[in-house]
């Protein structure tokens, strides 16, 4: 069954069209990159997925109910964003933040309850964070924030999880065992992760599928191990790359 | 016959005496320059007075026993600077003015803030509201607040001095040869008066001619070039009557000025002048004094 | 109904409730009680009893309990215009005249000044002058996307020095006996009316819907966009809490004039003792902007006495030092 399909879709903003005619079926358990150059309009064709941009044509189903006709609060229920966050000038803790990944299931009238407590805590603890709950967030290091935005992406509980940029400004470290560990735990609760990604290779060693922006509104999608070769991948990047093997699976390199 | 003419006599007698009594016992009502109605049921003693030139004209009429209380800067005369401060004349303390129990309110329309004034009325008090811009205009006011104070023949005659002293000055000096003055309110930026304001009608009768008396604006501020290209034969300006005021060695820069040339830049001293009171009279003579001191120089 | 976070949190919290809701009664009665006279309250109770006037019953209810209340009422306006303005604005420097409404309203009540009408149509000109600035601000920093926070703020920054530009033009051209007046009204001065319905009823509805939509205020911090992936209608409620604060700013210079600081001060100081939650913060908030403002009124006729400053002046001395020392305690406790 789909999580989120696609039918003949155009996303764009201003002059900038990032898919014309696209058709996508996001399936449980799969994870998707999208690839392409700056200013193609990858983060734009991810709102407009999640439903936060108008769609210039086409329609977005989540399930069998039309996108648009969701309510907010329902739509949130279903589809988690992560962002590239503004700085935040406030005294929040960590804990609050990661607390408001729950708003769209705390009914309108309460306050967080225990177990939405719970899962706060399970998740700060599986981005390495336990404890710092009582930290404020402009205490903590980029990478950290980004670890607390993760978690907050994760106590949302959504099937479709939607990603601009992961994994940027993270540690070496961080930037595979979280997307090891996240994508995981994701792939186990069946549900449908999408990224934009800017590195090649995590997103040809992590994704099981490709969606390639090449602009104009062109666009090729499939698995990887279809899509990712030298071809698709140089003229999408207008550079040649070449791909190489490493430990039984390969990576790219621009020559 | 007799007795007829006896009844009659008595009746007029009993007649005269109750419309005497009558007047006795009358009202004591003026009407302010606002246009109200202020009657009291005796003559006022307990005056609160809401600005300095109130508070001279108060004293000049004799009244000056009566005030209970005044504005900042209520220092003429001497005795004046006695009196329960209420504040000042555009934030007056409406507590204190309350405290001290009067039973009449003198105040001034441009000076006092609206809302004041309004609550002052509202508490129930009579407020006579001045708004004097001629020497008539002062004339008539200190006989209104005689008749309010019970001073009326004294504030009659009071006026009726102010007025002759006046008159005099205009006598002496108002048909000789005219004279260009400038009249400087503050130095940076230049202020001046422009002809509806009564310093510049004062200037008139001293027979001088207020070189910016054309200007729209009441107190507008003039260019430097202006002033040198009207080319007034004398510079007054707020000072101390006598001697050489402060901001006449800026105007030493400019021979150019007739004033300057012949070294005719004097001060008045300004609260004489610009307070609408008693003491015009003496602004008036320092005024027509040093003007009159140009004209020798043609 | 609310159940707090941590324990140590929500007794703090309540501590700080229970501070503050002591503290609006007691600055009321603080209030009433000082002046420029001491009041004899003997005289207060037989007045009430037995209706026979003193000038001590005077004073209590018609000057100084008109002139505290219309201190709670600005006081709380601006603090809680202040809170909604940093939650859109994402900014913990932006105040209620950020966007320029202060200088709409004196712009407005200056021209009315100026063309000699009654002084009672000062107050509706300085309200009508603060929405229709609002209103140019929001007509003038529209694009494609809606109303980012900067361009929001850039807005009003410019229409705010506009304003400013002409306040200067119409105070060099207005006549001397005008410009008393004028400054009167700049520097921010309670008249000795109270508050009229009007005034109570547009601070109480825009309280309750500011507490309603506290939440997404939370989020809002966050980002725009965020609040709205998890749900919030951002677009209706950002442009609820401009209107919100637009209609507390013109209640609090129709009021008072021109008073600054309470906007900007109370709300960043109530975050650093409650919070960031707007739950918490805005009930806070509004409690000690009207306090504050109502003890400053109250020194500001007494402490010169019969002099009178104007409120602007003793809302800074107070609150400079005040903040100072609260931002001070913060940044020590926000060491890791």
């Amino acid at each position: 069954m789909t999580l989120l399909s696609a039918d003949g879709i155009e996303a764009s903003i201003g002059n900038v069209v990032a898919c014309r005619d696209l058709d996508l079926s996001l399936k449980p358990g799969t994870v998707w990159s999208i690839l392409g150059r700056n200013g193609v309009g990858k983060t734009t064709l991810l709102l407009t997925l999640a439903g936060l941009r108008p769609l210039t044509a086409g329609q977005i189903r989540v399930g069998r109910d039309p996108l648009n006709q969701l309510t907010r609060r329902a739509r949130a229920q279903k589809i988690g964003l992560l962002f590239q966050n503004p700085d935040i000038q406030f005294p929040v803790t960590v804990n609050e933040t990661v607390m408001n990944g729950r708003h769209p299931w705390i009914e309108k009238w309460r306050d967080s309850s225990e177990e939405d407590q719970s899962i706060v805590d399970r998740e700060l603890g599986r981005v390495g964070l336990a404890g710092f709950g009582r930290r404020n967030l402009s205490s903590l290091s980029g990478g950290e924030r980004r670890r607390v935005e993760l978690a907050a992406l994760a106590a949302q509980q959504t099937e479709l999880v939607f990603m601009d940029e992961p994994v940027n400004h993270l540690d070496l470290h961080f930037q595979t065992e979280l997307l090891k560990q996240f994508l995981a735990n994701y792939r186990s609760k069946k549900r449908a992760v999408v990224m934009v990604m800017h590195d090649v290779n995590l997103a040809t060693r992590f994704s099981d599928h490709l969606l390639l922006l090449f602009g104009n509104g062109e666009t090729c999608q499939g698995s990887v191990d279809m899509i990712a070769n030298e071809e698709n991948l140089s003229r999408l990047y207008q550079h040649p790359l070449r791909r190489y093997p490493a430990d039984g699976a390969y990576f790219f390199y621009p020559s | 016959m007799r007795s007829n003419g006896a009844v009659v006599g008595t009746l007029t007698a009993m007649v005269v005496g109750l419309l005497l009594a009558l007047r006795v016992s009358a009202d004591v009502a003026v009407v302010d320059d606002s246009g109200t109605r202020i009657s009291l049921k005796s003559s006022a003693t307990r005056i609160i007075s809401l600005a300095p030139n109130l508070t001279e004209i108060l004293f000049f009429i004799g009244a000056g026993d009566q005030i209970v209380g005044a504005v900042e800067y209520s220092d003429f005369p001497a005795a004046a600077r006695k009196l329960p401060m209420i504040g000042a004349h555009n934030r007056f303390d409406v507590e204190r003015i309350l405290s001290l129990k009067p039973d009449l309110i003198v105040g001034w329309l441009s000076g006092n803030p609206q809302d004041g004034l309004q609550v002052l009325k509202q508490l129930g008090f009579p407020v006579f509201i001045s708004e004097p811009s001629t020497v008539n205009d002062i004339v008539s006011l200190m006989e209104r607040l005689g008749t309010l104070t019970g001073h009326q023949s004294e504030a009659v005659q009071q006026a009726s001095n102010f007025r002759a002293s006046i008159d005099a000055s205009r006598e002496t000096y108002s048909k000789r040869r005219p004279v260009r003055v400038f009249y400087q309110v503050w130095e940076q930026p230049i202020y001046t008066l422009n002809g509806d304001h009564v310093i510049s009608h004062l200037i008139d009768l001293c027979g001088g001619r207020n070189i910016f008396s054309d200007l729209e604006q009441l107190a507008p501020v003039v260019s430097l070039e202006s002033v040198l290209a009207r080319d007034p034969e004398v510079i007054v300006g707020g000072g101390i009557f006598g001697q050489k005021p402060p901001w006449a060695e800026r105007w030493e820069s400019w021979p150019t000025v007739r004033a300057v040339e012949n070294k005719h830049i004097y001060a008045i001293e300004s609260d004489h002048i610009a307070r609408m009171g008693p003491r015009l009279s003496e602004g008036i003579e320092a005024l027509c004094l040093v003007i009159d001191k140009a004209r020798d120089n043609s | 109904m609310l159940i707090f976070q941590t324990g140590r949190d929500s007794r703090r919290f309540g501590w700080v409730i229970l501070f503050l809701t002591a503290l609006v009664p007691v600055s009321l009665a603080i209030s009433v009680s000082l002046g420029s006279i001491p009041i004899d309250w003997g005289a207060v109770v037989e007045t009430i009893r037995t209706g026979k006037s003193s000038v001590d019953h005077t004073i209590v209810f018609e000057l100084r309990l008109p002139r505290s209340a219309s201190a709670f009422v600005v006081g709380a306006s601006l603090a809680l215009a202040g809170v909604l303005m940093q939650a859109l604005l994402r900014n913990p420097l932006a105040d209620p005249y950020v966007l320029g409404t202060s200088g709409g309203a004196a712009v407005f009540a200056l021209i009315v000044m100026l063309s000699g009408l009654a002084y009672q149509f000062v107050s509706l000109a300085a309200a009508l002058g603060a929405v229709v600035s609002l209103a140019l601000v929001i007509f003038l920093s529209r694009d494609s996307g809606g109303w980012s926070s900067t361009r929001l703020l850039l807005t009003g920054i410019v229409m705010a020095s506009g304003w400013g530009a002409l306040i200067s033009f119409f105070l060099s051209i207005s006549q001397q006996n005008q410009i008393q007046g004028m400054l009167f009204w700049l520097m921010g001065d309670f008249r000795d009316r109270g508050p009229g319905l009007v005034h109570y009823l547009t601070l109480l509805v825009v309280l309750i819907a500011s507490i309603f939509a506290s939440r997404g205020l939370n989020l809002l911090v966050a980002g725009t966009l965020k609040a709205e992936s998890l749900g919030v209608h951002t677009l209706r409620l950002r442009f609820a809490m401009l209107i919100g604060a637009g209609l507390l700013t013109a209640v609090a210079v129709t009021l008072a004039g021109a008073i600054g600081f309470v906007g900007l001060v109370v709300p960043h100081i109530m975050r650093l003792i409650v919070g960031p939650d707007h739950r918490r913060l805005i009930p806070a908030a509004l409690m000690m902007g009207g306090s504050l403002l109502v003890i400053t009124e109250m020194l500001a006729r007494t402490v010169l006495a019969p002099r009178q400053l104007p409120v602007g002046v003793i809302t800074a001395f107070v609150g400079v030092p005040l903040f100072l020392y609260l931002l001070r305690r913060g940044s020590r406790q926000e060491m890791p």
